[in-house]
């Protein structure tokens, strides 16, 4: 039967297929042609031939309900079915191999055109890809008419965003102002009775917009949307440094000679390490040494030079004085032999030398006497005899102070030296020749006054306000100052009230005659007030030049060429007196 | 008889031997040869006795081995027990009797598609890198007081700007080395620097979170590109749209229209830093490398990513975009850190394995030679087409400057190729060259 259903041409029209018979042949084709039946609908299976078998789609109920001898969820013309967006769940999905595809989720809620890399395949390089051929791994640029194409699109997606974006900046964009007008006729739909109003003509125009007005509504900013979820991450979890890695990356941390402002202890080798001064040897310039021993040698030659120099003024000087005493040893020779009255004529050479050697002692008279020798010579005598006396008293007082300076006292030594150099004034104090200087500076102690006055006000120069006090103003400066101390010292202290103010108001008070109070003082010195220190002036206010005379006159508009009489007279007179001379 | 009298024997025989040896000299020797042979015997009957239960690994440690997978291919010929370093005969021997194929580990014996699709691999890696000339350091330029940050070749490869920490741009002679121009505007660094090649402007940006437009035939700034919120640290200008996008410390990359001053796009998706930015004539037209650690490639017309590439561990601070393949490579700091990628999807394509920095910088020529320099002054130069460094270099740092200034900032290949530009730490210029025969 089969065979012969094999053999003959198809059916027309299908024969109506019911359930309980031919389900063979309806079976059949599917052993004998796999593939027609995969392509074809699913058939369902006849009733009784169900076990194993589910309803897939909606197909399969066909018009009708469900198949109760199944025992699976069933939702006939989906009546019943929950929603299936209700769960973020994703339904498991199953790639062209049959592998389960575990990147649904990252492709899950991403743009139509993004490429997500998700799969292993992804970190394989592409040389040793299997799923991608010679032409996947082909890396040519694309053709010019494909850049093209692709700078053509970019550009005008981006001229549109420019074009939105600088349209404010555009004039051509500013709204016209009521130039816009239109009228429009208007017919109620609604005329419920009344007959009035059957049609208007409504205008309608623009309200004029101040264009700088700030705007009305605040403008909110709408919160960032949701971004796209992550990409999935396609290398090994960081590793967690190691120990050697941490030690590599530690830096020291900072120490500072001067500043430590938590406090720690620092230790000793850290602070000099800090220092820097470990860090660089010291290097000193050779020249250094070359020129402190240049400098030692050219000092040692200098002194040695002095030295020498001052030895041989020593040894001058030493020889001129052994000159001098011999000199004097022989003049003094000379005296005697004279006195002695052996007086060799002396020669000329040894009376020139001696005359020179007196002129020595400058004495011009002496000189000049023994010159003329010749012709007086007694006189001449007695006054070289006179001289010499002088001298040798004079030198005799000299060897004396000499011999006590030297056996004077330290004290009384630097005394003498003050005294040779003006410095000890106790002689002038007692002869009263001694004054101190006056000198402003020393002699004003500004502790001494009115120091609030003084301290506060001198130190802004702005303010001119140095002479808006008075100078000693209720101070106990100026009461010590103003004191009346007429005759205190020689007449008895209770004269005056002692001096003080008190004691002279006091003294005033004191009504010893019992007379009361003086009703009536000094004229005038009623109205003055008590004073209590030194007489203050007042600045005088009145017209001292007589200028405001003046400025009045000169506002009051009288002329000053209208008091002719005076300008005459006086050119009158001075008319006389050209023709007096 | 007494044996004393006789000689001793011994000599007897030598000279016996000796005597047999010299007569029977010109024969063919056989029975040495059977000594040979039978001492071969001897030494393998003694190794299969002492050794044969080491000639395998035992059982457990290849049931492990088989379990865990393929073993690498470098220990497909699998260690036996061979002689030491000494030339002794019997190692020799041993050598020359151990030829026994080596039995294949369990794994292999089952030809799992694993195993076929390395050995495929091993088909696969053989493209052989081409010839580079060595490059060598060919001029020093010193004038900047500050970090040279940014450096950029006029198109008309007349003359280079430079702009670094001392807040200067200079314009120097490409040829001779000299300053041409100093260009002063910017209050803090500038980190970036580009050359229009279809205007007379000159590009920077700094970290004065100013984009400035210089006016080269004026020298004077013409606009700004107001809207950074932070230092722009990046700056690239599109190909053949009048479109510049610049890229900072606020996280974002911002495209302007470079005429009318208008900020196109916010490209906004990194969480930090975006420490470079490029652009390209064809999709993906930007992108850029953040300091989070990946690279997104954007969609310049709608403003979005288009792929966002995960794999480096480490910030990414540089980028380069081949001129003629349609690739580019990116560098991060830590190993594996100078990855390739295939353009339009970002497929991965290798690692440039073995330069071990910071990667501040990256630039690659025409020709393929591609150039990366480390924030310790390590400069490797590679095959671009098949990772294989062919060069690798410390940069010197110029005397008076500190031991850790001897980074590399920036660079960039002139407009032929043949000469390598690059900023560093240590204040200066260096220029590299080709060294051609």
């Amino acid at each position: 039967m089969a065979t012969l259903a094999a053999l003959l041409p198809n059916p027309v029209h299908a024969p109506t297929v019911s359930d309980d018979e031919e389900d063979e042949i309806v079976q059949q084709p599917q052993a004998a042609a796999p593939s027609l039946s995969i392509i074809s609908r699913g058939v369902v299976p006849s009733y009784g031939q169900r076990a194993g078998w589910k309803p897939a789609s909606q197909d399969d109920f066909g018009d009708g309900g469900s198949f109760p001898e199944c025992h699976v969820a069933q939702y006939p013309l989906e009546m019943g079915k929950k929603k299936a967006s209700s769960g973020n769940t994703l339904a498991l999905q199953v790639d062209s191999e049959g592998n389960v595809r575990y990147d649904a989720i990252a492709h899950q809620g991403q743009r139509a055109g993004k490429i997500v890399q998700s799969q292993f395949k992804d970190l394989v390089p592409l040389q040793h890809r299997k799923d991608l051929d010679d032409e996947a791994r082909n890396m040519e640029r694309p053709s010019e008419d494909e850049v093209q194409a692709t700078a053509d699109k970019t550009r005008a997606a981006l001229e549109k965003l420019v074009n939105g974006k600088i349209k404010a900046a555009q004039p051509k964009n500013i709204p016209d102002g009521q130039g816009k007008t239109s009228f429009i006729r208007y017919t109620p739909g609604q005329q419920n009775g009344s007959q009035g109003l059957n049609q208007r003509i409504i205008k309608m125009s623009e309200i004029v917009e101040d264009p700088l007005e700030p705007p009305r509504f605040k403008h909110k900013k709408i919160p960032r949307g949701p971004p796209s979820p992550p990409p999935p991450v396609l290398r090994s979890p960081p590793r967690k440094a190691t120990a050697v890695e941490q030690k590599e990356w530690m830096i020291p941390p900072c120490i500072s000679n001067w500043k430590n402002n938590k406090g720690f202890t620092i230790p000793l080798d850290k602070r000099l390490a800090a220092d820097g001064r470990g860090l660089q040897d010291v290097h000193i310039n050779d020249n250094f040494a070359k020129f402190s021993e240049a400098l030692y040698i050219a000092d040692r030659h200098a002194r040695e030079e002095v030295r020498q120099r001052a030895l041989m003024q020593q040894k001058v000087a030493q020889k001129e004085k052994e000159a001098k005493e011999e000199n004097l040893r022989l003049l003094a020779q000379r005296a005697r032999e004279e006195r002695g009255g052996i007086a060799p004529k002396p020669t000329a050479a040894s009376r020139a030398a001696m005359t020179s050697k007196l002129a020595d002692y400058g004495s011009d008279s002496g000189s000049g006497s023994g010159s003329e020798a010749g012709s007086d010579d007694d006189a001449e005598d007695e006054d070289a005899r006179q001289i010499r006396d002088q001298m040798r008293q004079e030198k005799r007082r000299e060897r004396e102070r000499e011999m006590r300076m030297n056996n004077m006292g330290t004290e009384q030594r630097a005394k003498m030296l003050a005294r040779q150099q003006n410095r000890d004034i106790s002689e002038k104090i007692a002869l009263g020749l001694a004054k101190p200087t006056t000198s402003k500076e020393s002699m004003l102690d500004s502790r001494l006054f009115n120091q609030e006055s003084l301290s506060g006000n001198f130190a802004d120069e702005e303010s001119y306000n140095l002479y808006d006090k008075p100078l000693f103003h209720g101070s106990t400066a100026a009461a010590a100052i103003y004191k009346a101390r007429g005759n205190i010292e020689e007449g008895n202290e209770e004269s005056f009230g002692g001096g003080t103010d008190e004691g002279i108001g006091k003294a005033l008070d004191n009504d010893r005659f019992g007379l009361g109070r003086a009703k009536v003082g000094f004229e005038g010195a009623n109205d003055q007030e008590v004073r209590e220190g030194p007489v203050q002036f007042e600045k005088d206010t009145g017209d001292v030049f007589g200028l405001d005379q003046f400025l009045d006159e000169a506002k009051s508009g009288k002329k000053r060429g209208l008091d002719t009489e005076v300008g005459n007279s006086r050119k009158r007179r001075q008319l006389e007196n050209a023709e007096k001379d | 008889m007494s044996t004393a009298a006789l000689p001793p024997l011994d000599f007897v025989f030598r000279r016996a031997t000796k005597r047999t040896r010299d007569i029977f000299a010109s024969c063919p020797d056989e029975g040495l040869g059977d000594e040979e042979k039978s001492a071969r015997m001897r030494l393998a009957v003694k190794i299969n006795d002492e050794y044969r239960d080491y000639k395998q690994l035992p059982g457990p440690l290849l049931a492990k081995q088989g379990l865990i997978g393929p073993s690498a291919p470098k220990q497909l010929s699998q260690k036996m027990i061979t002689a030491g370093p000494g030339t002794t005969d019997t190692s020799r021997l041993v050598a020359q009797i151990d030829n026994t194929p080596t039995p294949q580990p369990s794994t292999f014996t089952s030809s799992t598609q694993l195993s076929q699709a390395l050995t495929l691999h091993k088909t696969t890696r053989t493209i052989k890198p081409t010839y580079h000339p060595p490059w060598k350091l060919s001029r020093v330029i010193s004038g900047h007081l500050g970090w040279v940050r940014s450096v950029a070749v006029e198109p008309g490869n007349q003359w280079f700007a430079t702009g670094a920490g001392d807040r200067v741009i200079k314009v120097w002679d490409l040829a001779s080395g000299e300053l041409k121009l100093s260009l002063t505007g910017h209050i803090s660094t500038v980190r970036g620097l580009a050359v229009s090649s279809r205007h007379p402007y000159l590009f920077s940006c700094g970290e004065d979170k100013m984009v400035k437009c210089w006016d080269l035939e004026a020298n004077k700034v013409i606009r700004h590109y107001h809207g950074h919120l932070s230092g722009v640290y990046s700056l690239s200008l599109h190909p053949t749209l009048d479109v510049l996008v610049t890229a900072g410390r606020d996280a974002s990359a911002r495209v302007w229209d470079m005429r009318t001053k208008a900020q196109i796009h916010v490209l906004a998706g990194h969480t930090a830093t975006v420490a470079d930015v490029k652009c390209q004539e064809s999709d993906p037209q930007v992108i850029t490398g953040s300091m989070d650690s990946t690279i997104r490639l954007w969609d310049l017309a709608a403003g979005k990513t288009m792929v966002t590439l995960t794999h480096h561990k480490k910030s990414v601070r540089a980028l380069a975009i081949h001129p003629t393949e349609y690739s580019f490579a990116s560098g991060s700091a830590g190993g594996n850190n100078i990855k390739k990628w295939k353009c339009p999807e970002g497929t991965f394509v290798f690692n440039f394995g073995g330069h071990n920095a910071i990667i501040n910088t990256l630039s690659v020529n025409a020709e393929g030679v591609f150039f990366s320099g480390g924030d310790n002054g390590t400069l490797s130069l590679w095959d671009y087409d098949t990772g294989i460094a062919f060069q690798n270099m410390e940069d010197v740092p110029q005397p008076g400057s500190l031991e850790a200034e001897a980074g590399v900032f920036c660079s960039t290949f002139d407009v032929t190729g043949t000469r390598l530009i690059t900023g560093g730490a240590d204040k200066t210029i260096k220029v590299y060259s080709e060294q051609s025969q």
